[in-house]
């Protein structure tokens, strides 16, 4: 995967739990969280639809590593590169 | 297959949580003992009707627009979207102290507000200052009891508004006696006065249904008639469960909804000691016919009452303590018309040891729980008129009923005073949710199951 297919990919995600998500003013280097409202339990669901999807586990410690958009895509590229 | 997750249980918190995990793990099963889902939340059928056993009103009304609210973080979790469901919302209830005091609420807070403000002006700002620090409050970090009573008496004054606005919270969710948690304070109080009640279209069978169908086409499986006896452990690890056929289903996880005390009993340890009373309630239904709606107040949903102050919440001396109770006109929710009865029902304090010890005498049982209905009839017509001329049906449930019906040891309907609030209880793959975990009510179970889930299966499973 690209890295702009990993944004679309997680963007999808998040439209996928929240349909009413606002990503026109998203800054991808800000916690994704924040801007878009999302609490906690939402955001486990990013997680669990990575491993959905794409088979990845995503060991608890690394939860972090997907706070912004940007971050995602810089933990993700290698675990999607042949994907 | 061995199922990646069994969960013990089929009331509301077991059917969240089942449907939580199987929107990402294939293979979950979730057991029940009875014929039928729902637990505490269930119905039967009387006088060709279908009776809920306990859904009064639902609390934590939210809009579709508030993503926080924790109906809508529920609905999210589960991927149930709320357009497909319709909400009836209260239309106003009461909180009356005989003699005393009445105070008006709606699923707009600005009505209890303007009642305090107009009945009790010497505590207003002290209500504000606790709105204030309401908002502060993270009632979900763990802390250790502490008496919602005390703090209140010393911010607000008055005790008579601190037992009046305490009455209809204890009510609806507290399993300690004359007193709560000042954490569950918290989310009862958002969940009922901040938010406030509604029901969902229908009956509770068919939001059941609802939540049963999709937790099927999510690929789970659902075994009723299925009551575990004994959860198989080695150590700290559960390893899977037999049931009463003698079959054996093993599994990597296990989440019992079944209450702590249950749930220890069948992993053979003893019960807890020294755990305080635990709360019995007595329910009655009087089933009327659509023509005498005009005969009931047609602008209360519920009514909280207590023809004594200080108010009393804890184990009667008697079988019932008719003194204080919960009356709810359940075809009093906005857009509901009801088509050929209406129901009132009534709930009052009970004490579980009188009941047991008359319960192997059928006769005096039966007679006893007819005498304690009509105990009820006469104080709860003092609030709403007389209509006991047009009563076509009526039943009582007792704490012997509940604990048969639903397993909930004592029939304590709000379980255990002591909550497990991380849903831990020692094992490295068995979790406790539900009553006992520590979220009440409808939504607050479900978000039970979903939470425990989340922080401990899910991330592992």
């Amino acid at each position: 995967m690209t890295n702009d297919e990993i944004k679309d990919l997680i963007l999808e995600i998040i439209e996928d739990i929240d349909d009413e998500a606002d990503f026109d003013n998203l800054n991808p280097d800000e916690p994704l969280r924040d801007q878009l409202d999302l609490d906690s339990m939402d955001f486990l669901d990013i997680v669990m639809e990575l491993r959905k999807r794409h088979q990845l586990q995503i060991p608890e410690e690394d939860y972090p590593q997907l706070a912004t958009l940007n971050s995602c895509v810089n933990y993700l590229e290698p675990l999607l590169k042949n994907a | 297959m061995k199922p990646p997750c069994i969960i013990i249980g089929g009331g509301l918190s077991g059917l969240a949580a089942a449907i939580r995990l199987a929107r990402y793990i294939p293979g979950i099963v979730l057991l029940e003992q009875h014929t039928r889902l729902g637990g505490l939340n269930s119905y039967y059928y009387r006088n060709n009707t279908l009776l809920e056993t306990g859904l009064h009103a639902i609390t934590n009304y939210a809009e579709p627009g508030d993503k926080r609210a924790p109906l809508n973080r529920l609905l999210r979790q589960l991927k149930i979207p709320r357009k497909n469901l319709t909400f009836h919302q209260q239309i106003t209830s009461e909180i009356i102290f005989a003699g005393k005091q009445r105070l008006l609420f709606s699923n707009d807070f600005v009505l209890l507000q303007e009642e305090i403000a107009d009945k009790f002006p010497d505590s207003i700002d002290a209500f504000f200052d606790l709105l204030n620090f309401l908002d502060q409050f993270d009632p979900f970090a763990p802390a250790p009891f502490r008496s919602a009573k005390a703090f209140l008496l010393e911010r607000l004054a008055d005790p008579l508004l601190v037992d009046m606005l305490l009455c209809p919270l204890m009510y609806y969710g507290s399993s300690v006696e004359n007193d709560m948690d000042l954490s569950q304070f918290a989310i009862m109080f958002q969940a009922i006065y901040r938010e406030g009640f509604f029901r969902p279209h229908g009956t509770i069978r068919d939001f059941l249904t609802l939540l049963s169908d999709h937790f099927l086409s999510l690929g789970g499986e659902i075994r009723r008639g299925a009551k575990v006896t004994t959860i198989i452990q080695e150590g700290k690890r559960a390893i899977g469960v037999e049931l009463e056929s003698g079959e054996i289903l093993e599994s990597d996880f296990i989440l019992s909804t079944i209450g702590h005390q249950e749930t220890r009993t069948i992993l053979g340890q003893q019960p807890v000691d020294n755990e305080p009373n635990r709360l019995g309630f007595v329910e009655s239904i009087f089933q009327l016919p659509v023509e005498s709606i005009p005969l009931l107040p047609r602008d209360r949903t519920v009514m909280f009452y207590s023809e004594n102050f200080p108010f009393s919440y804890n184990q009667p001396v008697n079988l019932v303590d008719c003194r204080s109770g919960v009356i709810c006109l359940p075809h009093n929710f906005d857009q509901i018309t009801p088509e050929k009865t209406i129901e009132v029902r009534s709930t009052h304090l009970a004490s579980y040891s009188n009941w047991q010890a008359i319960r192997a005498d059928r006769l005096a049982y039966d007679k006893a729980k007819k005498q304690v209905r009509q105990q009820s009839l006469s104080v709860i017509e003092k609030y709403l008129g007389k209509f006991r001329d047009n009563i076509v049906y009526e039943d009582t449930f007792t704490p012997i009923t509940i604990e048969r019906y639903t397993a909930k040891r004592h029939g304590a309907i709000y379980g255990s005073p002591i909550k497990i609030k991380d849903g831990n209880i020692g094992y490295d793959n068995l979790y406790l949710a539900g009553t006992d975990q520590g979220f009440l009510g409808i939504v607050g179970s479900m978000l039970s199951g979903v939470s425990i889930v989340n922080q401990h299966i899910l991330p592992r499973i």
